[in-house]
């Protein structure tokens, strides 16, 4: 009961603040745009003898870009309370602070979930009416598909769990969205660095991003560092430690 | 060149929302010159077109004659306190002001001189996170005082500040204008202004109500009222009523009276036996002036009363 | 309305109590009011106020002292202070791990290539031999065709040869390493090689009469019947081909062909010639799958008819290090070194936000632009500010980088030939090193101006990085190479260019022209910020 009272305050906070909305809008349109840029972009004149692409994975890869949104939207969840001094007033109308931090990620998880299956679902299917000459078409009769596309949306709550973790710990707006993005984005980038392949694969194989990004996969499987499952459990995993720390940092410290 | 802060004609807008209405009156130097206003009545918006920092509609904010924005060293010129909170939480005090010296070029010793006017020398090293409200005040004064400037404008400067607080800010403003200064200070609250300013800039919805001598207004408004205190409150209230008095009850015996001379009301109770045990010429406070004043901007929104008419005091 | 007036006796009481603090303010002080006093006096003036001046003695507002105070402003947050040393730690910490995670074993491959098509005959002792070269096939830009005099057929042995290239002139080359650059002229063209002892003499010629001479190599060990003729060969051409995840080169045989006439051999001793005979040479580098296919032998051999016309077909390259067309190892070694930048650039991002966005979310802008209205001025100083102090850290942090990463790079096998050791002394490395420091300051700024822009620290970050960083990770999934190359020229990652110190085939855009793209981005980003600030209400 008081954790339902719970929800419903922080969804009030979460719904009436713009930036918001504008994390909602900028999720579903980067998502959309992206993806179906790439999908158009498609030539054929570089394949040798067949064309040969992940079209699932190419189309989902606007969530490179619209992640950011959701790290925007989950972090500020958390440290625009303390950016303002308004978790005093949080905490004063709830005292029993896991509940808070407990209503805010659930809260915060669920808009993402929600907001990420709408982008993907539209991805799909602008992604059905782009014209690709020479590649498969995307289906969701195909098995590896559909774990593609439903994998996104619990990528995408996960990021969302991660980034809240991180903002309870970092507190500071600036440098948990700082702090999230280094540890996204920064792996692959020296991944593609790297010219050893095994280090590659490593890298790979423990950073969350690429290993939660397996998901997407439906070619190649045997070429992934990681099984599409298994990535987005090691993605979990940090998930799960970034919220235990911010939860446990939420409890000791002054608010 | 007069030291003086002239609005003439200013006009701010907020998408539909008119904040500051063809506002125009003189600070004059010497005095402290209280600017009141209901919250919401346009007094910072004022301040902030003073500095140059929001762009009038239309009219013009002059600070001696000149536009803020063509001021060289304004800090020289011009101090204000706007917002206390405005500081950077991890930075220390002293570098707050520092860098404020810096922008116009103010020798580095006159850093050490205004933390120490403002008692916060021991605190210079902290940094401003951790600094009360009152705190704050006092480093924004502080800041304000950098330079040095005859014109020193003030945004609700006693907000958070505790009773000893008060007391020396109401000290520093007065001796600040018996400097010869512009001392302009903003407050929502007539009380806080009660024994410290000179003259009063009162607006409402961005309008000027009035511009006028603390002396002057008290006078205004205690004009012709009296308290009577009697048991048979009713039945004096119906006689002064229907003599044309203006009657109002405060509590279970006593009524003010408006409209007729203390002695017409004595000879008007004798005459019909009515008991009264105080009858006496009421002293207004500032604050019911102030109430006065203001509750006539809200309920007729007048354009023509006399008062809103700008009285331009001194050149 | 009259103003009372006439408090000077307690006015300057009190200010001298108020100043006492500070000696010098307060003779200061005193020095004023009397001066005051005394032009009040003068005017006769008694009743107006006089008015007050400010006792702090030449003020000034100089773009110095706008400077002075943007610098304060960024040393003394911590925040700032943490941003720069981070990105000195994370550029340098980030640095062994890329290193020590690449390796290359370029060395261990042969250092020459030898695989040509060679029509010959053995010639005792010193002479020469001269062909014009008719024409030659544009296989690829180092095709090569031209006269050779070579130690014997075994892949390897030492050589000389002149000969015309499609797009590089004429060359005379020999031994695997050495190059000498003739006229920047192609077939049809005469040839002439003449052997004295161990030294050979190229020299080229438009009309078979008059000789230039294009240069003379020395071959040591040169028996002395040596195989003198006409070789023709054409290098593989690199071809790409984009993977997701990356992309991948592989080569691709190229046929050479080139025509032959007015062939002559003049020996210096009389002596019998066995005739023509034709030998593809197959040895050295990249020639492990066997002789390149396809490659048509020229009618039956040996060649019979006189002095030609001859038609001969090569593939392959006959080179080493130290020869143009030889390809050096393919890893961009001081890219690698400086790659650790990659982490560091979120620091600076988020120190050129902050340094705007905090202002804006404290309220300090309006104390700033009270301080100095002229606000164009005010986001110039913060801009140089960040941007020098980006700067220095950021070249403390690619030095270090670079040299810490060397070591680590030449054990895991980047090491001469291959890769010869990199230095400052190399203007293309000394420019990747200040250039990654020039791309942080420049970034710094760009930052600075979203910053502005947003007015929001949260935004601005994830604009920036989505901007800068993202694009790289996107533009290697995508499946056109096209596509991908268009994305590393019109985002700012462009600027990472600026690093690049040998071509490489997926390399979109030239150092300074990707440089030239972010400074745009930044540009255009301080303008609309000064074009907003000026407009908006602080």
């Amino acid at each position: 009961m008081t954790s339902a009272a719970a929800m419903r305050m922080e969804w009030t906070k979460l719904r009436t603040v713009p930036s918001t909305a504008w994390s909602i809008v900028a999720l579903i349109a980067l998502t959309v745009a992206t993806g179906s840029l790439l999908m158009w972009s498609l030539g054929t004149t570089h394949c040798a003898s067949h064309c040969e692409q992940d079209m699932p994975q190419l189309s989902l890869s606007g969530v490179y870009l619209a992640q950011l949104a959701i790290v925007v939207l989950a972090a500020l969840a958390i440290t625009s309370e303390y950016d303002t001094m308004m978790i005093r007033t949080t905490l004063a109308a709830r005292p029993r602070r896991l509940t808070v931090l407990g209503a805010k990620a659930a809260v915060v998880t669920a808009t993402v979930l929600v907001t990420s299956a709408i982008a993907v679902v539209a991805t799909f299917v602008v992604g059905r009416g782009i014209p690709v000459d020479g590649y498969l078409p995307l289906s969701l009769a195909d098995e590896a598909t559909r774990r593609a596309y439903f994998g996104t949306v619990a990528y995408l709550g996960l990021i969302a769990l991660f980034s809240v973790g991180v903002g309870a710990l970092v507190r500071h707006t600036a440098g948990a969205i700082t702090t999230m993005i280094a540890l996204l984005y920064v792996a692959p980038i020296i991944a593609q660095l790297v010219s050893d392949e095994r280090w590659r694969h490593r890298i790979e194989k423990y950073a969350p991003m690429s290993s939660g990004l397996a998901i997407q996969a439906t070619t190649h499987l045997d070429r992934l560092p990681i099984r599409p499952w298994y990535g987005l459990g090691v993605l979990a995993a940090y998930a799960a430690a970034a919220l235990l720390l911010g939860a446990v940092a939420f409890l000791v410290r002054d608010a | 060149m007069a030291t003086t802060i002239e609005v003439r004609d200013l006009r701010k807008r907020y998408g539909r929302t008119l904040a500051v209405d063809r506002l125009s009156f003189t600070v004059g130097a010497g005095r402290v010159t209280g600017f009141v206003g209901p919250n919401g009545a346009g007094k910072s918006t004022t301040m902030r077109m003073i500095l140059g920092l929001d762009a009038p509609d239309g009219g013009a904010a002059l600070v001696g004659g000149r536009r803020y924005a063509a001021l060289r060293t304004p800090l020289c010129e011009v101090g204000a306190l706007l917002d206390a909170g405005a500081i950077h939480p991890s930075r220390r005090a002293r570098d707050h002001l520092l860098w404020m010296a810096h922008s116009n070029g103010i020798p580095r010793r006159r850093v050490d001189t205004v933390l120490a006017m403002v008692g916060l020398e021991s605190a210079a090293r902290r940094r401003g996170g951790g600094f009360s409200l009152g705190m704050r005040q006092r480093l924004g004064i502080a800041a304000a005082l950098l330079g040095d400037p005859p014109v020193l404008m003030f945004d609700e400067p006693v907000n958070g500040l505790d009773p000893e607080g008060i007391h020396w800010m109401r000290g520093l403003l007065r001796r600040l204008a018996d400097e010869g200064r512009v001392v302009f200070v903003s407050s929502h609250l007539m009380s806080e202004l009660e024994g410290s300013a000179d003259h009063l800039i009162v607006i409402g919805r961005g309008r000027l109500i009035a511009d006028t001598s603390v002396a002057q207004l008290l006078a205004a408004a205690s004009l012709d009222l009296v308290v009577l205190r009697t048991v048979q409150r009713s039945e004096a209230m119906t006689a002064l009523a229907s003599h044309g008095a203006t009657v109002a009850a405060i509590d279970r015996e006593t009524v003010t009276v408006r409209g007729l001379p203390a002695d017409r009301i004595a000879a008007l109770l004798t005459e019909r036996a009515l008991p009264f045990t105080e009858l006496a010429p009421h002293r207004a406070s500032l604050e019911e002036a102030y109430m006065d004043l203001t509750r006539d901007a809200v309920e007729f929104s007048a354009p023509d009363t006399p008062d809103a008419s700008p009285v331009a005091t001194e050149a | 309305m009259s103003q009372p007036t006439g408090r000077s006796g307690v006015e300057q009481t009190n200010r001298s109590t108020a100043d006492q603090t500070d000696r010098d303010a307060a003779d200061q002080t005193d020095r004023d009011a009397a001066d005051r006093t005394d032009r009040g006096t003068e005017s006769g003036y008694r009743d107006a106020q006089p008015s007050y001046r400010t006792t702090v003695r030449n003020p000034r507002d100089g773009f110095g002292h706008l400077l002075r105070a943007e610098w304060t402003k960024l040393r003394s947050v911590r925040s700032s202070v943490r941003c720069l040393l981070a990105t000195i730690l994370l550029t340098v910490l980030v640095t062994p791990l890329i290193s020590a995670s690449s390796s290359t074993n370029a060395n261990e491959a042969p250092h020459f290539t030898d695989q040509f098509t060679f029509v010959h005959q053995p010639m005792a002792g010193d002479g020469t031999v001269v062909a014009r070269v008719s024409s030659q096939l544009n296989s690829q830009e180092w095709a090569r065709a031209g006269l050779m005099i070579k130690q014997n057929t075994t892949a390897g042995s030492p050589y000389a040869a002149i000969m015309v290239t499609p797009r590089h002139g004429v060359r005379l080359q020999a031994n695997f390493d050495t190059d000498i650059p003739g006229p920047d002229l192609g077939a049809p063209r005469w040839l002439r090689l003449t052997r004295s002892g161990a030294v050979i003499t190229g020299s080229e010629s438009t009309d078979g009469t008059t000789w230039h001479a294009v240069g003379t190599v020395r071959v040591g060990a040169l028996a002395p019947t040596a195989e003198i003729g006409m070789f023709v060969a054409s290098p593989p051409v690199l071809r790409v081909t984009k993977t997701s995840g990356g992309s991948s080169t592989s080569l691709v045989l190229s046929l050479g062909a080139a025509t032959f006439d007015h062939v002559t051999i003049q020996p210096n001793a009389p002596q019998q010639f066995p005739g023509w005979s034709e030998l593809m040479l197959n040895g050295g580098a990249g020639t492990k799958g066997g002789p390149p296919a396809n490659v048509p032998t020229d009618g039956d051999g040996p060649f019979t008819a006189g002095d030609g016309p001859f038609t001969v077909h090569g593939a392959g390259d006959v080179a080493g290090y130290g020869i143009p067309s030889f390809p050096v190892g393919d890893d961009d070694i001081v890219v690698n070194s400086l790659s650790g930048v990659q982490l560091g650039l979120l620091a600076v991002i988020a120190l050129g936000v902050l340094f705007a966005a905090g202002e804006y979310k404290t309220g300090m802008i309006r104390t700033t632009f009270a301080a100095t209205p002229r606000r164009r001025r005010v986001l110039g100083a913060k801009a140089i500010v960040v941007g020098v102090a980006v700067f220095v850290a950021g070249l403390v942090a690619s030095l270090t980088a670079f040299y810490i990463a060397q070591p680590v790079l030449r054990r895991n096998g980047y090491q001469p030939p291959a890769y010869p050791h990199p230095t400052l002394a190399d203007g293309t490395v000394l420019r990747a090193v200040v250039g990654t420091a020039l791309f942080l300051a420049v970034l710094a700024v760009f930052s600075l101006s979203v910053g502005v822009i947003l007015k929001r620290s949260a935004r601005a970050i994830a604009l920036v990085v989505g901007l800068v960083l993202v694009p790289q990770i996107v533009a290697s999934l995508v499946p056109s190479l096209g596509v991908a190359n268009w994305i590393n020229r019109l985002t700012p990652t462009a600027g990472l260019a600026i690093q690049h110190t040998r071509p490489r085939f997926d390399y979109a855009i030239a150092p300074w022209g990707g440089f030239a793209v972010l400074c745009g981005y930044a540009a255009v980003a301080l303008v609309v910020a000064i074009w907003l600030v000026r407009r908006r209400d602080a």
